[in-house]
């Protein structure tokens, strides 16, 4: 068996090595909260960028790869450039290195999420084009009507581009000269962001469990499409729920909120399919692609009933501009797309479980829900003090600290976790027999799917939320 | 509640809702944002007062809050970092005010570096968040709920 370089192969591996180093610029800014001054050659000003910059890389590397990797098999035709693919690699991974350069020069953007300066925002937008056109010349070669993943993948993918440029329409004077509209555009913008990232992570989810499963019927079913539209709403109307405070027009805020509420929709069928869920968690055991899909499903749960809540504003008067936020857009990234990805990752190298994946897998989800509950915990404190009390900020802080501690000392814990399982996904890429007849005999990876009979479920499609990850 | 699937595998369009359907709810949606987009971008984004829109001076400020990456620990309306407080009425609460976060700017305390920053940039920095304050008040303190799960001031703490 030989093992190749491919596109896919290379994003895939881009991303997990991002998240590493993510995760360690996130576990090193944790720390700056609790003893000022900690590593003082990389400032909270700097590591901050540079976790939130590297995460936000390992989501779209990994989803985009995913995405090069299952489209030629979803469509039964070779990816229509992959000279392209590869050129989109290195513009990505060039713009990548540019960016965390500018961040150790400190050199910023200065905008929450892109903190880089804006002119690198020219490459990645450039290389984003190359993806789209090899994306839809390659999906039009699908026969027949599409399933929901591609019109996600396609939502995810155009939006993506959208929604970048609108979170530079600071450049523009008329948006800059008035600060409620600076905030409002941006946060309509990032909202909309990722609810366009989602849609490729969910798209994703759904191609992994139809592979896994061999039934072709969920991706095609009125549920699949129902949820999909749901998602594509919220990820449209349902950006405002950021902004509650901010003084912009009323009814802005009022779309979002009646909007976002359509999202119990998917609570409650998830609540109404909890057993069936379960059922089908103890199937998946036996590999790290159901092992991490069950996993995401708790995760889905859990912030999306979080996000819900917050998403009310009586509530949300208490919520905004704490820790909660955190614990949702944490909980989101590292939760379910990150669970998410990991499937992927899994699936496309086909590795089967070792003792260090599964130690892996244990310390990872249970020091993020240390982690998570920590932020939670902070949050509320914060929340009831900042809005009921007239205490200082910094005597604030020092009633959350306990909380702070703990959330720091389980970043540590998600930090070992991860590396377990970067370090083993990366070998299982490394090794991956390239060829169809190799792919065949490593693991069984499917070109040509079995037609199962129409018993759907729809578990696979919870995740069309754009609510389940907010920034 | 729940759906019922009707799925036809093998046919041509298996989720039932017929394609030209769901492009024209698609393409619709997408029509509903482009014009929410527009009156987002002009009309539901309009200041009350001429003092909060952003003056030659209280832009070079804006542009040196960027260059400093200030949002990595400062918030406006709770939105930005955790490791400092939220700046929205740094200007205009009791006890506070424009020598107090010139101070903070040019000084730094605690966790905040001194920014190394010139006297007139600094007031440029003030000047900034002087229109920002000018904007409105941060953190709504109108407990006045309403049965809907708002409040009825949502962006303003009228006493």
């Amino acid at each position: 068996m030989k093992s190749e370089w491919t596109p896919a192969k290379g994003f895939v591996v881009a991303g997990l090595v991002a998240l590493l180093c993510g995760a360690l610029f996130g576990v090193i800014g944790s720390w700056q909260h609790v003893i000022p001054g900690v590593v003082d050659a990389i400032p909270f000003v700097k590591s901050r960028p540079l976790h939130v910059s590297l995460v936000i890389a390992w989501i779209f590397l990994t989803a985009v790869g995913g995405v090069y990797h299952y489209l030629p098999k979803i469509v039964g035709a070779p990816l229509h450039s992959t000279r392209l693919a590869w050129l989109h690699l290195a513009i990505f991974i060039g713009t990548g290195m540019a960016i965390m350069a500018s961040y150790f020069m400190g050199r910023f953007g200065g905008r929450e999420y892109w903190e880089f300066p804006p002119v690198l925002g020219i490459p990645i937008a450039a290389s984003w084009l190359l993806f789209i056109y090899n994306f839809f010349l390659t999906a039009n070669k699908h026969k027949g009507p599409w399933p929901a993943y591609l019109w996600m993948w396609a939502t995810g993918i155009v939006f993506f581009l959208i929604t970048f440029a609108e979170a530079n329409l600071y450049l523009f004077p008329h948006f800059t000269g008035n600060m409620v509209r600076e905030l409002t555009v941006q946060w309509k913008a990032y909202g909309a962001l990722t609810g366009s990232w989602n849609m490729l992570v969910y798209g994703t989810a759904m191609v992994v469990m139809e592979r896994a499963s061999g039934n072709t019927a969920i991706a095609r079913s009125k549920t699949a499409f129902l949820l999909f539209g749901l998602g594509f709403t919220n990820l449209l109307f349902g950006w405002a729920h950021h902004i509650y405070p901010v003084p912009s027009a009323l009814w802005i805020r009022v779309l979002a909120y009646a909007i976002s509420m359509t999202e119990w929709i998917i609570l409650a069928r998830m609540i109404q399919q909890w057993r069936s869920t379960l059922e089908e968690g103890k199937q998946g055991q036996g590999s790290m692609t159901g092992r991490f899909l069950f996993a995401s499903e708790i995760w889905v749960f859990l912030n999306l009933g979080l996000a819900l809540l917050i998403s009310v504003p009586a509530i949300n008067l208490f919520t905004h501009g704490t820790h909660i936020t955190v614990a949702h857009a944490m909980g989101s990234t590292i939760g379910i797309n990150t669970t998410i990805l990991f499937a992927s990752v899994f699936f496309i190298s086909g590795a089967s479980i070792t003792k260090n994946l599964r130690m892996g897998f244990w310390l990872f989800n249970g020091s993020l829900l240390l982690f998570w509950l920590c932020l939670v915990g902070a949050g509320m404190v914060k929340g009831y003090y900042t809005v009921l009390s007239d205490l200082h900020f910094q005597v604030i802080m020092e009633r959350i600290r306990p909380f702070i501690v703990g959330f720091a000392i389980s970043g540590v814990g998600l930090f070992v976790g991860l590396s377990m399982l970067v370090w083993d996904g990366i070998q299982a890429l490394l090794n991956l027999p390239n060829s169809l007849e190799d792919l065949a005999a490593h693991h069984a990876i499917d070109t040509e799917l079995p037609r199962s009979p129409a018993s759907v479920n729809g578990r696979a499609v919870h995740q069309g939320s754009s609510t389940t990850a907010r920034p | 509640m729940s759906f019922r699937d009707e799925v036809q595998v093998g046919s041509k369009d298996p989720s039932g809702f017929g394609v030209h359907r769901l492009r024209f709810v698609y393409f619709g949606l997408i029509g509903l944002f482009i014009a929410q987009s527009g009156l987002t971008y002009t009309t539901g984004t309009e200041v009350p007062k001429e003092s909060a829109l952003l003056s030659e001076q209280a832009r070079r400020g804006e542009a040196l809050y960027r260059e400093f990456n200030c949002t990595a620990c400062h918030q406006f309306y709770g939105l930005g970092g955790y490791m400092g407080p939220d700046l929205t009425n740094v200007i205009s609460t009791e006890g506070k005010g424009p020598v107090y976060a010139k101070a903070f700017i040019l000084h730094g305390s605690g966790r905040m570096p001194a920014l190394g920053v010139r006297d007139e940039q600094a007031d440029d920095l003030v000047a900034f968040l002087e229109a920002v304050a000018a904007t409105g008040t941060y953190p709504v303190r109108n407990m006045d709920l309403t049965a809907w799960g708002t409040y009825r001031e949502m962006h303003t703490d009228e006493e």
